[in-house]
């Protein structure tokens, strides 16, 4: 480890570690633009500029090019730097437009401190200023050339970081231009970071723009619930709206980065006018009954079925959308009432894979997404990254810059941007294909593995009756034997029940056989973790709630934050079901259609008005701080002059305050305590005293009580089912619970399409392009047909998508015949 | 659409290489040699051959100088203006092309026929002042010897570079 | 002037290049017979030309056996060799000369490089202007090529090797070595600064020499008749070999020399260039392209290599001599070339890409009659601070800025006192 000094101070740092960022450790912020962690260093803008008095070099260098090494003496405040560095800033300031007062960027730019901080603040140049035309770039990044200062940071991180390839440099000398081929969308999910990452303010957020100045935000860092990563973000509001999403840095969770749909998909929060308005007063049967009549109502009602027939007659629905202390919440009114346990999963498909998934997380092979970028060799298995954790795609397109090799086993036409090898079977064969691949890369019948593991090898097929695809798994099992790093990420979504913790066992065997394995899972949602842990040793799920309600047993259900008529299969059967109930209640904060046909129901505050907990997919509990109090948002008018003791708009409270006032009938702001979520489930401990450390904390057991118990997948290839499967897929946009009813990403939602693979498509006699009628047990639903050679065959795929009504699925697994897909 | 025959010409040419970007300047010279420039969608159809984007492909063409990103006349006339021609006064000449042939110093003659561009140093020193029409390079100019290169071409239907 | 030495220009035609017939006649592709028809061991080519001194002739002076030992034992293959045609540094024109002259021996010295590291694909790369070099290598290697010089098991033996002519869109960055590799794989051409060295990571990652092509036209000379001749071309006991100077500017006879290394600047312009001009004086010359100092009357008899003129604190550079008279305006014409390093500029590093434009706006103002005496200390200050740009087009830029403030600012007071050039009567 190299021992240098800086500014008479010393420090060592490990080996590789820049000059730059030794400087940091001491707390020293040498200027910089071009410069950045994720990106790297190219030495462009020459900002870095310092002074190395001893050691290897000598003179002014550039102290993000030169490595830490010892015996070094480096000075940042040398007469020479400095000067130099002062000459650096006229330089990019005798082009940089002199608009501080009213840029966008003014008071958070890195090019107005780093010119304060040189002193450089009287124009000596006397040309006149190059100016640019700016390009239109979509809803979302506003473009204003004029302000570049050429650190070239946005064309490497668009391209060579995220690998998308439509912005770039080009003209040459002091005309490089920052741009696309021609006016348009940006291409790239992940462009907002562009807006983080440029130090000045050539891409800044357009939905945010001429609304508020940074400065004024209220901001508070805060979690993405987009999907189940939970990105680290800070949340900035002002006038009772949230109106800018930035990237927290979080090395383990999100890195630098976020995606598009988190950063711009906020305005659910806001509730838009006329777009979807939010509901902000606690009503009965549709009508505003005020927050203590609310109460007096639902409290009431649940007394009275439960003392009609019986506590039991009382159910409750959680989903992954809920904060831990909500869900705590929930289970604690129910225990005290004697209700049925709160369920938080719509069927037990989808129940059994996340609890498998979430009870075999050990600290042993549990993969954080820092450890997803240096793996070596991926197996993706029933998983779309780009499409149902979208910044896991970015993780691995670094694995695959440094070099790894992703193979992804999966039915769908999976993309990322980045080379990757794909095995597109469906979902039943996706266990057995990659069991081969890891049985195939230890060599022999595993000597030196222990007793379970040696067993658990013994039970993997090897050899597969198709010559070419044995080929191609020796081939990549070859890969995956010389790998030191592997990784295996799953998904839970259109994979089979027993797939996740086949996946945890070939990670643990891939350990045990002396690699740094581990496991990475892509779960339905924000909270989807503790919705397993919570329900852990209850099978239940609403599939029998609601025969329950059918059969007359169950009277009144408390529905928490659970988009229902969205998430439920079957429409018809849910309408009838609900229709039957004697009480209804909602909390939600998303206006969901249940707040109308609610006996009573209740506005709860999002993640953004109260602090809450959520546990994403790796078991990391982090804690999303509350930003602003809510309300209706002052916007586009200037606020009524009306004396009031409350906010307007401001009927929401917390899930879990509202649930302990239905609890006990008593209104006020009493709730969870951290006593009461740590005794919810010991999982909890880690995370109650609600005090983490900013990037969170992991609440996973170091060793999982679970190991190789997963179901054998050996037997031969599955036979083909007969019919198309049809299954249910999420895409970036389009499909998410929360995204549906923020406006800001109306502009980014494609067209639903049903994806088939072209032999399929001969067969049944389809075109790509066509509409088709797709007719479902629940009614016919009229889509455009997608065809590829990139999928599975007898596989059909179909959106959960917002302008869709696949609601009419009815059940699952759907088996369709192609005689019921007709062209339109 | 660029013609057939181009399009095999071209295609045979970044088959013929490591990286088929690796051809971007020779594909573009070759459509500029039968249509003078690079429009947008002469630079969308080559970066579809080279597997390029039009973006990365335009990365490239804007920073070379002999990519035209915009119309250019039949004949693209380069007059040196680095030191050792502006010893010898390439002024004059400059100024006797545009009297000549009605074009402006970085546009185009009313006829289409002519477009005048300032170049760097074309490593003719010696034989200063210098200019190039499309690639071929005339040194030691005077008042009579551009006149002369004009009216041949003029004169001249279906010039061709590599003449 | 029969005493001169002449090994690249020997035989040299006027208005044709040496055929392949001619060029062997005069022993040309022997020494590839000897080495690599005769088994010479690659790292004993490479040991030959490091002792014959051969130096860099694209204007850094490096090594040239000691950059191809610098590809490593261990190196992936295939390796690549390019040699560096692109000569746009205002005043080198040499290597169009060469290339006219006598291409077959870079060809050859293309040929004997690669052996001695191995690589098996060579690039020419061309610059636009240079169409008529472009098209004569094309068509001499495909002579070469017939004659089994190129292509597979060269003479017998199992070294193979070809090449290709890239041809560039036209930009002075690209004669940067890192910022050729760059243009030659289809990429923007920024340099890449090292480590590693293109000679470890070049082209497509893989070890890559580049040389410029009159280094490379020496070699086959230096391996067909020892290192001891070759430094005996020079004179002086510093040089080693000939040198083509390319002179042009206020002399009776601009063109194309080859002269031992080390003849003196007086030599040059007054015996192989006819003198100077009638009417002119002798004020200043560049002695190596624009990126190197003006030489004021009192180096006059300095000698052209490497040494003689990093002792006058000065640089061989690429062997250009720009010839200026009494009538000629330095600051015009340092100001001519920092509009051409300013326009050159790869845009990547702020020195260069603002701090060109920057000098080269007050440049301007001086020599429009706008200038104002701080402007000196100003300029003196800036060729400094563009040192630390990323690569040497900033530094090369500051040069003859640097040179200028050096000799004659008394010139470019008087165009401050003036309010005008005293040139533009
Ligand atoms: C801005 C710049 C332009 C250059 N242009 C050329 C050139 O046109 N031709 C050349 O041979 N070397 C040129 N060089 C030098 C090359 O980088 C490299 O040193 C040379 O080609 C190596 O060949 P040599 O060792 O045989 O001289 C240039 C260097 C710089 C910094
Ligand atoms: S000094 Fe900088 S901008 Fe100039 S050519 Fe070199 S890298 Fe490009
Ligand atoms: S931060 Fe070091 S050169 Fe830009």
């Amino acid at each position: 480890m190299p021992r240098l000094v800086i500014d008479d101070r010393e420090i060592e740092v490990p080996e590789g570690t820049k000059v730059i960022d030794a400087a940091g450790r001491l707390g020293i912020m040498i200027p910089r633009f071009c410069y950045h962690e994720a990106l790297g260093a190219v030495g462009a803008c020459r900002m870095c500029a310092v002074k190395f008095l001893q050691g290897p070099f000598k003179g002014v260098q550039m102290s993000c090019m030169v490595d830490a090494k010892d015996g070094m003496v480096v000075s940042t405040t040398d007469a020479e730097a400095v000067a130099f560095r002062k000459w650096v800033i006229e330089w990019l300031m005798k082009n940089h437009p002199h608009d501080c007062p009213v840029c966008d960027e003014g008071g958070h730019c890195l090019l107005q401190d780093e010119t304060v901080s040189s002193d450089h603040s009287r124009r000596r140049f006397l040309g006149s200023k190059r100016t640019y035309r700016d390009q239109y770039l979509g809803p979302y990044v506003q473009h204003e050339m004029n302000r570049c200062i050429h650190c070239y940071r946005c064309s490497r991180f668009y391209r060579e970081y995220a690998g998308y390839r439509d912005l770039g440099a080009m003209q040459i000398a002091d005309k490089v231009y920052f741009g696309r081929f021609r006016d348009g969308r940006l291409e790239s999910p992940f462009s907002g970071n562009l807006v983080d990452l440029c130090p000045t303010g050539v891409y800044t957020d357009k939905t945010s723009r001429f609304k508020v100045r940074r400065w004024d935000l209220e901001r508070a860092p805060s979690v993405c619930i987009g999907c189940s990563l939970g990105c680290n973000t800070v949340a900035g509001a002002q006038f009772r709206a949230v109106l800018r999403i930035e990237a927290r840095t979080n090395p383990d969770v999100n890195g630098h980065f976020i995606c598009d749909a988190g950063r711009f998909g906020y305005s659910y929060t806001n509730g838009g006018a006329g777009f979807r308005q939010r509901p902000r007063e606690p009503m009965a049967a549709g009508a505003g009954i005020g927050r203590e009549g609310a109460l007096e109502r639902a409290f009431g009602a649940l007394e009275e079925v439960a003392r009609k027939y019986g506590p039991e007659s009382v159910a409750a629905l959680g989903s992954d959308r809920n904060s831990v202390e909500t869900q705590c919440a929930l289970k604690k009114m129910c225990a005290a009432k004697g209700y049925l346990p709160p369920v938080f999963f719509l069927d037990p498909a989808a129940r059994r894979k996340t609890c498998e998934a979430v009870a075999r997380l050990d600290e042993r092979i549990a993969f954080s997404r820092s450890e997803l970028e240096s793996a070596d060799f991926v197996i993706i298995a029933g998983a779309d990254p780009l499409n149902e954790a979208a910044m896991s795609a970015l993780a691995l397109r670094q694995a695959f810059r440094k070099g790894g090799r992703i193979v992804v086993i999966d039915p769908r036409p999976v993309s990322m941007p980045f080379d990757f090898e794909h095995i597109p079977v469906v979902p039943e064969a996706i266990p057995r294909i990659f069991g081969m691949i890891v049985a195939n890369s230890i060599p022999g019948e595993g000597g030196g593995l222990d007793a379970n593991a040696g067993k658990f090898l013994r039970k993997l097929d090897r050899r597969s009756e198709d010559a070419t695809l044995q080929s191609r798994i020796e081939d990549l099992a070859a890969g995956l034997a010389a790998a030191k790093r592997p990784a295996i990420v799953c998904g839970t979504g259109i994979v089979d029940e027993t797939t996740p913790a086949f996946a945890a066992d070939c990670a643990l065997l891939l350990y045990r056989a002396g690699k740094r394995a581990g496991v990475f899972y892509v779960l339905p949602g924000a909270n989807s973790y503790s919705s397993a842990v919570l329900s852990e040793n209850d099978g239940r799920t609403f599939a029998d709630i609601l025969e329950a309600m059918e059969g007359g047993s169950v009277r009144a259900l408390v529905v928490v934050e659970n988009d229902l008529f969205r998430n439920f299969p079957d429409t018809r059967r849910l309408e009838e079901a609900l229709a039957r109930l004697e009480l209804l209640i909602v909390i939600d904060y998303l206006p969901t259609g249940l707040e109308n046909r609610a006996s009573v129901f209740f506005p709860s505050s999002t993640a953004f008005e109260t602090g809450s907990t959520f546990i994403n997919q790796e078991g990391r509990a982090q804690f999303a701080h509350p930003v602003h109090a809510g309300g209706v948002p002052i916007l586009g008018g200037s606020p009524e002059h009306v004396f009031r003791p409350d906010v307007p708009g401001g009927g929401q409270k917390p899930a879990w305050s509202i649930l302990h006032g239905l609890e006990t009938g008593l209104s006020g702001s009493g709730g969870i305590s951290a006593e009461e979520i740590i005794a919810s489930h010991p999982a909890f401990g880690a995370i109650a005293p609600l005090r983490y450390p900013v990037d969170g904390v992991r609440v996973i057991p170091v060793q999982s009580k679970e190991e190789f118990t997963s179901q054998s997948v050996s037997g031969g290839e599955p036979a083909p089912p007969r019919g198309l499967r049809l299954l249910l897929v999420d895409w970036m946009f389009g499909t998410g619970e929360i995204s549906a009813y923020s406006d800001t990403l109306l502009e980014s939602i494609p067209e639903p399409v049903l994806t088939m693979h072209s032999a399929d498509a001969e067969r049944a006699g389809l075109l790509d392009g066509q509409e088709v009628a797709l007719r479902l047990e629940g009614g016919t639903v009229e889509v455009r047909l997608r065809v590829t050679e990139k999928m599975a065959e007898g596989v059909i795929l179909l959106p959960r998508h917002q302008n869709l009504r696949w609601q009419k699925i009815r059940g699952f697994p759907a088996l369709i015949d192609p005689e019921r897909i007709a062209a339109l | 659409m660029l013609p057939e025959d181009l399009k095999h010409r071209l295609e045979a040419m970044i088959i013929d290489s490591e990286t088929s970007r690796e051809k971007a300047v020779d594909v573009m010279f070759a459509i500029q040699d039968r249509f003078g420039w690079m429009s947008d969608e002469r630079m969308e159809e080559a970066a579809g051959l080279l597997r390029m984007t039009p973006l990365e492909l335009d990365e490239i063409a804007t920073f070379y100088d002999f990519i035209y990103r915009s119309p250019v006349g039949k004949y693209v006339i380069h007059v040196c203006d680095s030191v050792m021609c502006m010893m010898e006064g390439h002024e004059r000449v400059i100024d006797h092309i545009c009297a000549r042939t009605n074009v402006t110093l970085g546009g185009t003659s009313p006829d289409g026929l002519f477009s005048l561009l300032p170049v760097c140093c074309i490593g003719y020193c010696d034989r200063a002042p210098a200019m190039m029409i499309n690639k071929r390079v005339y040194g030691k100019l005077t008042i009579e010897k551009i006149d002369r290169i004009l009216d041949k071409l003029i004169r001249e239907d279906g010039f061709h570079p590599s003449e | 002037m029969a005493e001169i030495p002449q090994v690249l220009f020997k035989n040299r035609k006027p208005d044709r290049v040496l055929s392949l017939e001619e060029y062997r006649e005069m022993g040309g592709y022997e020494a590839l017979r000897k080495c690599v028809g005769g088994g010479l061991p690659p790292k004993e080519v490479t040991r030959i030309v490091t002792e014959a001194d051969l130096r860099g002739r694209g204007g850094a002076g490096f090594p040239a056996g000691k950059k191809w030992e610098a590809v490593p034992d261990s190196g992936d293959f295939p390796r690549y060799l390019v040699a560096n045609a692109d000569e746009m540094e205002p005043g080198t024109f040499k290597d169009r000369m060469l290339i006219h002259v006598n291409p077959h021996a870079i060809i050859e010295g293309m040929i004997l490089t690669a052996y001695a590291f191995s690589g098996s694909k060579g690039f020419f790369f061309v610059r636009p202007s240079y169409e008529s070099s472009a098209f004569i290598l094309e068509r001499e290697l495909a002579f070469a090529k017939e004659a089994g010089f190129l292509g597979k098991n060269i003479l017998g033996s199992d070294f193979s090797f070809d090449i290709v002519v890239h041809r560039s869109g036209g930009r002075y960055i690209c004669g940067e070595a890192s910022a050729l590799l760059n243009a030659i794989m289809g990429k923007r051409p920024n340099p890449v600064k090292p480590p590693p060295y293109p000679t470890v990571r070049g082209l497509w990652d893989k070890p890559t020499v580049v040389n410029n092509v009159e280094t490379l036209a020496n070699v086959p000379y230096i391996l067909r008749n020892g290192p001891e001749w070759f430094k005996g071309l020079a004179v002086g006991a510093n040089g080693a070999g000939t040198k083509i100077f390319a002179v042009s500017g206020r002399v009776v006879s601009p063109g194309a020399v080859e002269l031992p290394m080390g003849t003196r600047l007086s030599e040059i312009i007054d015996v192989h260039c006819g003198g100077m001009l009638p009417g002119s004086e002798f004020k200043a010359c560049l002695p190596g392209g624009a990126s190197t100092r003006f030489l004021a009357k009192e180096h006059y008899d300095v000698r052209m290599d490497f040494d003689g003129l990093r002792a006058v604190g000065n640089r061989l550079g690429t062997g250009a001599i720009m010839v200026f008279d009494h009538k000629t305006c330095l600051v015009g014409a340092t100001l001519n070339m920092m509009e051409f390093f300013a326009r050159e500029s790869c845009g990547w590093c702020t020195p260069c890409r603002e701090g060109l434009p920057y000098m080269r706006d007050l440049l301007r103002r001086i020599e429009s009659g706008e200038g104002r005496a701080e402007y000196i200390p100003l300029l003196k200050t800036l060729c400094g601070e563009v040192w630390n740009a990323y690569c040497a087009l900033a530094p090369g830029a500051a040069e003859p800025v640097v040179s200028l403030l050096q000799f004659f600012e008394e010139e470019v007071r008087e165009h401050i006192a003036r309010k005008g050039c005293p040139f533009h009567a």
